[in-house]
């Protein structure tokens, strides 16, 4: 019976997993820089905030909602933190609280207005986008935030036993994630919302409790992104952040999520997010700039729905 | 049909039922004119010509713009890349006109182009099921990061006097005053008295009844995005000839303003209600929020806020009322 | 006169169920046709079919005279057959005038819409169905239930409808909006048009129809002029089957009291509701379609909480504000619609039975998957779940089986009250038998059971006591002896007690209703 179950659920992963080992080969072929230990790692470092926002938006999507804030909070956290410490004179540690809580408040604040308001996730966080970026840039009103202590650099520049800090923590919470969606009642709840929310409902289960905690994760974790970000490149601004919900959707989404909701599982995510960095990477090397990055993903984007939608129609639906 | 017995006209309830299906507009003009109003009373330079007339000519592209997101709305949709693809377009006007396209092209070959992508959009929303938000974020960044690829973030200048149709001026108002009015007028006529125009309301009002009642939804979704596309394109043309060069991107979260405007002018998230004249009243407010804000000597950067705080308070509203009926 | 319609030997099923067998009946211009029989005979399906939604695997109809086989409702429209739905299908948000027409709108001579005429029509044809004080520019969605049923008849007329079939039309009506909308039906009648009217209610088919037609279990069991039947001989045709091959209760003694509900009441769809429910026993509560009986158990469940009265469980009041509350004070709800509210379609058959007791079956939040696993083989054992196994998707299952995984689900919460609605709506007979017996077990195992169900056989057969429901209120309670199909049935048909009388035939006195 064990083996039933990991064979409809490593289906998809599968495709992506041979998707991902051929997309590596291709790299490693193209340029010589790519299977470098440095080359690896550092595109670790780099895929550290997108990848743990990933992880609660997982969740939001399993339960057919979205969240397309998370960028905006990533921004105010980040400013925040600037605020928090410099301008309010907060010890750097509380001041990085600050900004984890902030994250949190903002999160809630998504999960309120759309379980007591019944407002379509869709709408609340496209309000929310433009609110709490809105809140970050007249705050900041464009100034930035540097001069960080040093020892604060070790979160986002710093390395353990020669791996990154922040891929530590990505591994680590995507191993408490996976086992929370995979393993938990909380992840059941997760499924039952996504793929019938009103026999979910009827058997008893605490829907808006469970989507509040989702929303609020996804703030919360947005936030810490915010801090890592914010320790990786030495300064605050206010237009961090800004697209971020396009490549954590798009992770998502390219690692099995269903848009509809009801499917996906977090090894999906990280292979998504995994074969994303690598595209990424391997444009960079190939002389392609940022920008024509995101027209690739953007793409990726909308290719991976569409062959999700053909494939689920002649699949197990 | 027993209508053809019937020779004398029904009157309406005037002003009762005029409320009730306008309230929103009236509400948008009476909030335009009491912020107008309290503006000018703290700085009355706020009301001279110069600066009135600004208002409207910098921003009527983007009620511009509005119209077909309207429409999209309406139709139960929503589509977030309208202002990476003004940029594109714009662009596309600008270079034409620079090396020497005939004028009428660079105006006509814009609008075409964005007709054409939209088709595209509405043919992935409609019949492969894509839903619409996912097609269009997907969208926004291909549009966004080919405009900068292609442009490498370099301005466009030097673009023929004849080609700067927003600033031609008729009786001392700029065009696009001229553009924005006639086009929300006729806009807001085909919405009322074309059957493709109710056929949209109804689509999104309610989709399975459309559909009982012999809609071809699929097409008509497509026909949806594809209008939606010919204002947007008529508005990057508009946008690209406002000033004298173009910049290499759109104003920030352009999307976002235009999706504002519809949502604040009365068409619901839902789909199925909403006028034109709503969300072009609304694009005013704001371009008349945005220049207070200076004039009140407050910071620009808050613009944004204000507008997430108005999205949110229209949705609560909408939801709230929604509720009780 | 030709006939209007003709029905001929029409056949459907649905996979290997039949729901209707070879029926044939016909309707003339100009008069009303009612079609009576329980939930589950056939009659939505019927109309369905002549309606153009979905067509016949068998037989033919024919409309004046010629064959027709319409490839959809707006087709059969266009041929004025127009079909007035419960749900109803109009747009909320668009104006009387625009929903009587949209679709077919009145254009002028430059193809734009004309307002004018679409109002001025609008107009005219509410006010021929004596309405004029609906306005035409009030947007929908505002309307009462009863207007919006009158918008959707005019649409019907909009389209020079012959036949009009109304389904169900004054099931969510109050009675003086029923009279008025029984007047309207009169006059479409005088007019010539034929209509096909589907209702439950006795009293209004005695005083609006010319003839009746009664189905059951998918046949066609009968037409009979109005005049030449009683209410008694309309019951008896509707459930006419012998009881005895269902499984009969087994007796046991009630035990003690576990559920009590003192006046309760939500909103105004229940209204002052009381009664007792003891361990052991099984409590059937019959009504007609609109009475209130699931609303009352969704309030004591905890779906729509209560707004005032008691709810009671040994004899302590107990506050019920979600189905979390309800399932920890023991009580378990399988409800009416079993594919949207009962089951996770796309998921497996072990998922489904674990859903209401994760927090038991997990050790600090972790789900046991050997314990589930168990419980889920258990389950399909003891409530005989026909499946290939746990992991089977429940949506490949039939609708008996999937019942049972629902079943199984909140049995494994181990409830003392248990309350089913239409336990064994649109499941074979076989699947039926199986549900009964597994209700009588668990009766003896000392649960309380509140059952909720439209079939007449299996409210007598199964319970130990009736009580009916009407407008949200119980009109009637019965022991199993006093049960007989007459006194529920008319308790369940008849009008507040008094009102009723002036509009019944003769054929309805001496039959008792409290």
């Amino acid at each position: 019976m064990a083996t039933m179950v990991m064979n409809r659920v490593l289906r998809h992963e599968s495709i992506l997993g041979v998707l991902l080992v051929a997309a590596l080969v291709v790299l490693a072929a193209q340029s010589e820089h790519f299977w470098t230990t440095d080359n690896l790692l550092n595109q670790g470092r780099l895929m550290a905030e997108v990848g743990l926002i990933a992880l609660p938006m997982t969740f939001v999507i399993v339960t057919g909602g979205i969240d397309l804030s998370v960028g905006s909070i990533f921004g105010l956290c980040a400013i925040l933190l600037g605020v928090f410490w410099q301008n309010m004179g907060m010890p750097l540690p509380v001041a990085m609280i600050g900004a984890l809580i902030v994250g949190a408040v903002a999160g809630l604040g998504n999960g309120f207005i759309i379980t007591r308001f019944k407002v379509p996730p869709l709408i609340a966080t496209l309000a929310t986008l433009a609110l709490y970026r809105g809140l970050a840039e007249g705050i900041s009103q464009a100034r930035s935030v540097r001069g960080y202590p040093d020892w604060f650099f070790v979160l986002g520049q710093g390395e353990v036993l020669g791996v990154p800090t922040q891929l530590w923590l990505l591994i680590v919470c995507f191993a408490i994630a996976a086992f929370i969606l995979g393993m938990t009642t909380f992840g059941r709840t997760t499924y039952a919302i996504g793929s019938n929310e009103v026999a979910a409902r009827f058997s008893g289960l605490k829907v808006d409790r469970a989507k509040l905690l989702i929303y609020g994760a996804s703030g919360l974790i947005s936030g810490l992104a915010a801090v890592i970000f914010v320790s990786r490149v030495s300064t605050t601004r206010s237009d961090m952040g800004t697209g971020y919900e396009l490549d954590v959707i798009t992770a998502v989404v390219l690692g099995g999520t269903s848009i509809f909701g009801g499917r996906g599982t977090i090894i999906g995510t990280a292979l998504g997010l995994i074969l994303m960095q690598a595209l990424k990477n391997g444009l960079a090397l190939s002389g392609v700039k940022g920008d024509g990055t995101i027209v690739v993903i953007g793409a990726v984007l909308i290719a991976a729905i569409l062959v999700g939608n053909l494939l689920s129609r002649d699949g197990d639906g | 049909m027993t209508a053809e017995t019937m020779t004398r006209p029904v009157p309406i309830r005037r002003w009762k039922s005029v409320f009730e299906a306008y309230g929103q507009e009236i509400v948008i003009l009476g909030v335009i004119v009491v912020l107008c109003i309290g503006v000018w009373l703290y700085n009355p330079r706020f009301l001279s010509g110069n600066n009135f007339l600004s208002i409207f000519h910098s921003n009527a592209y983007i009620a511009i713009a509005a119209i077909g997101m309207s429409l999209v709305i309406i139709s139960g949709n929503i589509d977030v890349s309208v202002g990476s693809l003004i940029g594109v377009l714009g662009t596309i006007a600008g270079t034409m006109a620079v090396n020497g396209y005939p004028i009428i092209l660079c105006w006509l070959v814009p609008i075409l182009i964005g007709m054409v992508i939209n088709a595209g959009v509405g043919v992935l929303v409609a019949y492969v099921r894509i839903p619409s938000i996912v097609v269009t974020l997907g969208m926004l960044s291909i549009l966004k990061g080919g405009l900068i690829s292609v442009t490498g973030g370099a301005w466009i200048s030097g673009m023929p006097p004849e080609f700067m149709i927003a600033q031609f001026r008729l009786f001392g108002i700029p065009s696009s005053v001229y553009f924005m009015v006639v086009l929300t007028v006729l806009a807001a006529l085909w919405m009322k008295y074309s059957v493709f125009g109710r056929t949209v309301y109804a689509i999104g009002g309610n989709p399975e009844a459309a559909r009982v009642s012999g809609i071809r939804i699929q097409p008509s979704i497509v026909g949806v995005f594809t209008i939606h596309g010919l204002f947007a394109g008529i508005a990057a043309v508009l946008f690209a000839t406002q000033l004298q060069v173009i910049q290499s991107t759109v104003p920030p979260n352009l999307e976002l303003t235009v999706i504002t405007a519809s949502v604040v002018g009365g068409v619901s998230i839902l789909g199925g209600t909403g006028t034109v004249i709503g969300s072009t009243l609304a694009a005013i407010l704001f371009a008349a929020i945005g220049s207070s804000l200076v004039f009140l000597n407050v910071s620009a950067y808050w613009l944004r806020a204000v507008q997430g705080l108005m999205i949110l308070a229209t949705v609560l509203a909408d939801m709230a009322r929604r509720r009780r009926i | 006169m030709t006939n209007l319609l003709e029905v001929s030997g029409v056949s459907k099923s649905f996979g290997p169920v039949k729901v209707l067998k070879e029926i044939s009946f016909d309707v003339r211009p100009g008069e009303v046709h009612a079609l009576l029989g329980e939930n589950g005979a056939g009659k939505s399906t019927l109309i369905k079919i002549v309606a153009g939604v979905i067509h016949a695997d068998e037989g033919e109809v024919r409309l004046e005279g010629k064959p027709v086989r319409f490839s959809s409702p707006r087709e059969a429209a266009a041929h004025g057959i127009a079909t007035v739905y419960q749900e109803l299908l109009l747009f909320p948000d668009l104006t009387v005038a625009e929903n009587i027409y949209l679709g077919h709108a009145p254009k002028t001579k430059w193809g734009t819409l004309d307002w004018n005429a679409m109002r001025a029509g609008a107009r005219a044809l509410l006010d021929s169905l004596d309405s004029p004080d609906l306005d035409v520019d009030t947007a929908v969605g505002k309307l009462s239930v009863a207007n919006r049923q009158r918008v959707e008849i005019a649409k019907a007329l909009s389209q020079n409808a012959k036949l009009v079939i109304m389904d169900e039309p004054t099931a969510a009506l109050a009675d003086a909006d029923a009279r008025k909308l029984m007047e309207v039906v009169k006059r479409l009648r005088d007019r010539g048009v034929g209509i096909i009217y589907v209702s439950h209610r006795l009293p209004e088919i005695f005083a609006l129809a010319d003839r009746v037609t009664v189905l059951r279990d998918g046949t066609y069991v009968g037409t009979k002029p109005i005049g030449e039947v009683t209410e008694g001989d309309l019951v008896s045709m509707m459930v006419g089957r012998a009881i005895d091959h269902l499984f009969p209760k087994t007796d046991t003694a009630p035990g003690a009291t576990v559920l009590e509900v003192k006046n309760l009441c939500y909103r105004n769809v229940v209204r002052d509701i009381s009664f007792t429910l003891r361990a052991g026993e099984i409590v059937g509560i019959a009504g007609l379609v609109g009475s209130g009986r699931t609303e009352t158990a969704l309030t004591i469940f905890g779906i729509t909480p209560a707004t005032s009265g008691e709810i009671l469980i040994d004899g302590k009041p107990v506050t019920i504000s979600s189905p979390d509350d309800a399932r920890r004070l023991k009580i378990a709800y399988v409800p009416e619609d079993r594919g949207l509210q009962g089951l996770i379609r796309p998921q497996t058959v072990r998922e489904n039975v674990s859903l209401a007791i994760l927090d038991r079956i997990a050790k600090a939040f972790v789900v046991d998957r050997s314990r589930e696993g168990s419980l889920a083989k258990d389950s399909i054992q003891r409530f005989g779940i026909r499946t290939r196994g746990p992991e089977q998707r429940v949506k490949q299952l039939s609708g008996g089986n999937q019942q049972k995984v629902v079943l199984a689900k909140w049995v494994a919460t181990e409830p003392r009250v248990l309350i089913m609605d239409e336990p064994t709506r649109g499941i074979d007979v076989g699947a039926k038998a199986e549900i009964h017996a597994l209700m009588s077990r668990l009766a003896g195992q000392g649960l309380a059971v509140l059952m909720i169900s439209s079939e007449l056989p299996e409210v007598l057969g199964m319970s130990d006591r009736v009580l009916v429901m009407r407008g949200g209120r119980i009109v009637g309670q019965f022991e199993r002896k006093d049960a007989t199909p007459d006194a529920v049935g008319a308790a369940m048909t008849a009008a507040k007690v008094g009102a009723s009388l002036e509009s019944a035939p003769a054929g309805l006195t001496g039959v008792a209703a409290s």
